[in-house]
């Protein structure tokens, strides 16, 4: 048996190829029970608690996917429906939260497992109690009353002394034809926890800065916290911060939300959270900026100030920013440590990188070109000059060989000279070294030859001429 | 003796087929093993299941501690991946442990991680390995009293509908998710310094995790957006993790019903989480935002062939081809930001390279007038996709003794020098031999 009053039958495995969950052991169970019992003619044995627990562990399983558990679920549940053991009725309830706002009544119904419509019952709440008090019942004993258009039970007013909380309310269910009782499995008690809502009223919030030794007020605001305005302040570290303000229910009591938090976010993303303390209906709470120094890590600067007051009965929780508060503490000691990393934010983390191009080196200043041209013609000038020089000095061809064959061989001298300077040209322009080289040999040997013959015959013809 | 032959070549030749499973040319995972703490999470989920056999997914369902299981036989994986739906599991069967999970992922395999309010320090342990933490009181909850699903049955705010969801197509699809999630569970924190993990939804900033039940006197330690409710984490070798602190949102119960934000007046007929879990499990099993680069080229411009060396100052042109795996085949990834660096110690040359919007990625550049040994490398990383590092090496030399410029105007006077005297040499000659 489990805690929440349902029941169903397990299997040990042994030696099965598939293993059966608790669903489909129940169902055989269920099916074999009703079959059972509807040839024999006595009765069984069995109280209508254990029915009612295999009932409803049909039905908290909701819907299940697969075809098979499908099958078996609606099939127990159709077996149980007209048993002739007992027939579990179910009692539950359309809403578990109830608004005092919108002025909900508590709605009851009683249905068989199927769905279809109970007999006529009378269904009284036992008791409500508040699930902070166990105690200290506020309801006892309350009929509800049948609305025969919806077939629910419904407690049209809940009392004046009803407040926001979270409630715990026990039912109880009878058949009221008492021949039928035995008929019906209708369980003992059920106990079914309500939340009941309603707008809690903050007023009176106000944001001081105090000065530390003599607890006097330095400045203070008024906070409005269903607007948005917001206010800014200013402190040192030798001053403190207090926020304060006052909650009640809709009929006046105290109020002590499960969240009411106070964060102060610095400009670098850092936060710090503390919890509002209260004392009955006032809730304050005093940053003492002395002793809060090192925890700030000693980052000054602006912070944003954020209330947050949140409750699962409340159906006006709130997060507000307040404003800011530009605080001043003293500079870092050596040793503190250091606030903790930010994350960094994913979408500027994967971006795409700066282009860069390579600068290449720039080239060596050369001399502009006109200079080079100009001193080109300067070099050039002495060649002219030479000619010139040699004109005037009065130099003619007349001792150029007049016979034949050494006038040849003169000319062929001096075309060989001409052609190695061509060579050499050549060379400059496009030939390598190892072509030059070749056919530098060659015109070497031949110009060797034709230029001994020359300069041998030039040579007798003087000596011919200084003897004669 | 015929027919021991014939079955002998038609059982050899269907081996090959038997191990189609999970290659770097096929990325999707086929085989899964799905550990769940009973049977009937197999039915009471079957909707989440169901979207996974129906893109061709084999899961193998087995119970958390059920004594035969294991990830590898004689050194080989038995599944591509893994899905933890066990939050209450003290300790696994078989030879599944944190050490053996934490391999599994390291050897480039998929996890999926579900939590919830009952989460034993096992699973704890597994998402602690996995890069992220789980809020450490055991009974605590992700409570939020602005941003909760209205509910008539959950009257405590610990249902709650989020939509803050990571903003990248490539994760979450691209048809926006228009209703909100709903969630109820534990939530996590990330470690600022891990650069691998993302908060795909995370809470709203009146959030905090504590139990319901009791009353706080110290401020939480999990508040606001801090909180992440569903992370991925993608890892270096490409294996990706998504661990989450509520089972529920992927239930049946949770897929069909209808979701209305608190403090809205719209009701939503369908809540976001099928559509949600299910873009998110093709990100996971690989079906999408899978990336891979082949034929990386590169050559001279007005060239075809590769060198084996460039010279300085030679224009080059690089190409690559990218393809996205889009579950089934290889689809030609376009983008405008993927990135060639030349790089030698610092990358001297940094260039985006333009498409052909067909898969084609190519730049051309200069190469700079450095020489020594570069390497073409393209490091494209991008969120929800996996990473691409590809680097190839190339020498540059100088240039060669014949490479120069040729002749220089500023060589001109001495070119005319030297053949100012050759011609007067030759005028010489003549002169000195023949006058008179």
């Amino acid at each position: 048996m489990v805690n929440d009053g349902t029941f169903y039958f397990d299997e040990k495995l042994v030696n099965m190829r598939e293993q059966q969950g608790p669903l489909a052991t129940t169902s055989s169970v269920v099916r074999g029970l009703t079959a059972f019992s509807s040839v024999i003619t006595e009765s069984l044995n069995l109280t209508g608690d254990k029915i009612l627990g295999i009932a409803k562990f049909f039905l908290g399983i909701g819907i299940p996917g697969d075809t098979k558990n499908f099958f078996d679920q609606v099939d127990s549940l159709a077996c149980l429906e007209n048993n002739r053991v007992s027939i579990p009725l179910i009692l539950s309830l359309p809403s578990t939260v109830i608004s005092l706002t919108k002025k909900d009544s508590l709605k009851v119904k009683v249905n068989t497992v199927l769905g279809s419509h109970a007999p006529p019952l009378t269904v009284t709440l036992v008791r409500a109690f508040s699930s902070s008090a166990r105690d200290n019942s506020i309801i006892e004993n309350q009929e509800l009353k049948f609305d025969p258009q919806d077939a629910v039970y419904f407690l049209d007013d809940l009392p004046a002394s009803f407040d926001v909380g979270e409630y715990i309310f026990v039912f109880k269910m009878l058949v009221q034809d008492s021949e039928q009782q035995t008929v019906y499995a209708t369980g003992t008690l059920t106990q079914v926890p309500i939340y009941v809502t309603g707008l809690i009223k903050i007023e009176n919030a106000k944001i001081a800065v105090l000065d530390s030794d003599l607890g006097s007020v330095e400045t203070q605001k008024k906070l409005d916290l269903a607007g948005e305005s917001t206010v800014s302040v200013s402190a040192n570290h030798l001053q403190k911060l207090r926020l304060s303000f006052q909650m009640s229910t809709p009929l006046g009591n105290a109020f002590k939300p499960h969240q009411a938090f106070l964060r102060l976010r610095h400009e670098t993303k850092v936060e710090h959270t503390f919890v509002v303390g209260s004392s009955g209906k006032k809730f304050e709470i005093t940053l003492d900026f002395l002793g809060l120094v090192e925890k700030f890590f000693y980052l000054s600067g602006r912070y944003d100030i954020q209330l947050t007051v949140g409750d699962a009965v409340m159906e006006n929780s709130l997060l507000r920013d307040i404003g800011y508060v530009e605080l001043d503490l003293p500079e870092p000691p050596e040793n503190a440590s250091r606030p903790p990393p930010q994350p960094v934010d994913p979408y500027t983390r994967y971006g795409p990188k700066a282009e860069i191009t390579h600068i290449f080196r720039a080239p060596e200043k050369r001399p502009p070109q006109e200079l080079s041209l100009a001193f080109l013609v300067l070099t050039i000038l002495p060649l002219f000059g030479f000619i010139i020089g040699l004109l005037r000095l009065g130099v003619n061809l007349k001792n150029f060989p007049t016979s034949a064959v050494p006038a040849t061989f003169a000319v062929i001298f001096h075309l060989g000279i001409a052609a190695v300077l061509l060579l050499y040209v050549l060379f400059w322009l496009k030939l390598d070294l190892f072509t030059t080289l070749k056919t530098l040999c060659f015109l070497g040997v031949f110009l060797m030859v034709v230029g001994h013959r020359t300069l041998s015959h030039l040579a007798s013809a003087s000596a011919k001429l200084k003897s004669a | 003796m015929a027919k021991l032959l014939l079955y002998l070549t038609l059982a050899t030749s269907l081996i090959p087929l038997f191990s189609v499973a999970f290659s770097p040319e096929n990325p999707t995972d086929r085989r899964v093993l799905v550990l769940v703490d009973d049977f009937a999470i197999k039915s009471s989920h079957s909707l989440y299941f169901g979207s996974l056999t129906s893109r061709g997914f084999q899961l193998e369902f087995k119970l958390a501690d059920d004594p035969n299981i294991g990830l590898q036989r004689y050194g080989q994986y038995l599944y591509d991946a893994l899905v933890l739906f066990c939050p209450s599991v003290e300790r696994f069967g078989g030879s599944i442990d944190v050490a053996s999970i934490v391999d599994f992922v390291d050897s480039g395999h998929d996890l999926i991680v579900a939590a919830d309010s009952n989460a034993s320090d096992l699973i704890r342990e597994v998402a602690t390995e996995c890069g992220v933490d789980f809020d450490e009181d055991p009974a605590a909850m992700v409570i939020d009293h602005i941003n909760y699903a209205v509910s008539n049955f959950d009257g405590d705010h610990t249902l709650i509908a989020s939509d803050d969801f990571i903003k990248a197509d490539v994760i979450l699809g691209s048809k926006k998710i228009e209703a909100p999630v709903l969630f109820q569970g534990i939530g996590h924190s990330l470690n600022p310094a891990n650069s691998l993990v993302l908060k795909v939804l995370s809470a709203s900033s009146s959030a905090y995790s504590a139990n319901p039940k009791s009353k706080l006197s110290n401020p939480p330690s999990l508040t606001g957006s801090a909180i992440s409710l569903v992370s991925v984490v993608q890892a270096r070798n490409n294996a990706r993790i998504l661990i989450t602190g509520s089972l529920s949102m992927f239930s049946n119960r949770f897929f069909r019903s209808g979701v209305q934000k608190a403090g809205s007046s719209i009701k939503h007929e369908k809540s976001g989480n099928e559509q949600f879990l299910t873009e998110i499990s093709k990100w996971v099993f690989h079906e999408r935002g899978h990336l891979k680069a082949v034929n990386v080229r590169h050559h001279k411009v007005g060239e075809s062939d590769e060198p084996a060396i460039y010279r300085i100052n030679d224009d080059l042109e690089y190409s690559v081809e990218i393809y996205e795996w889009s579950g089934t085949s290889w689809e030609p990834y376009v983008s405008d930001d993927v990135q060639v660096q030349f790089y030698m110690m610092s990358p001297y040359v940094l260039k985006t390279l333009s498409t052909d919007q067909k898969g084609h990625y190519s730049a051309e550049f200069k190469v700079p007038d450095v020489y020594g040994v570069f390497q073409f490398k393209v490091e494209y990383q991008r969120l929800g996709y996996t990473s691409l590092s590809l680097s190839k090496q190339i020498p540059v030399r100088p240039y060669r003794h014949n490479e120069y410029e040729r002749f220089l105007p500023a060589a001109y006077p001495y070119y005319g020098s030297a053949f100012s005297m050759m011609a007067g040499f030759f005028i010489f000659t003549i002169v000195h031999l023949y006058s008179k």
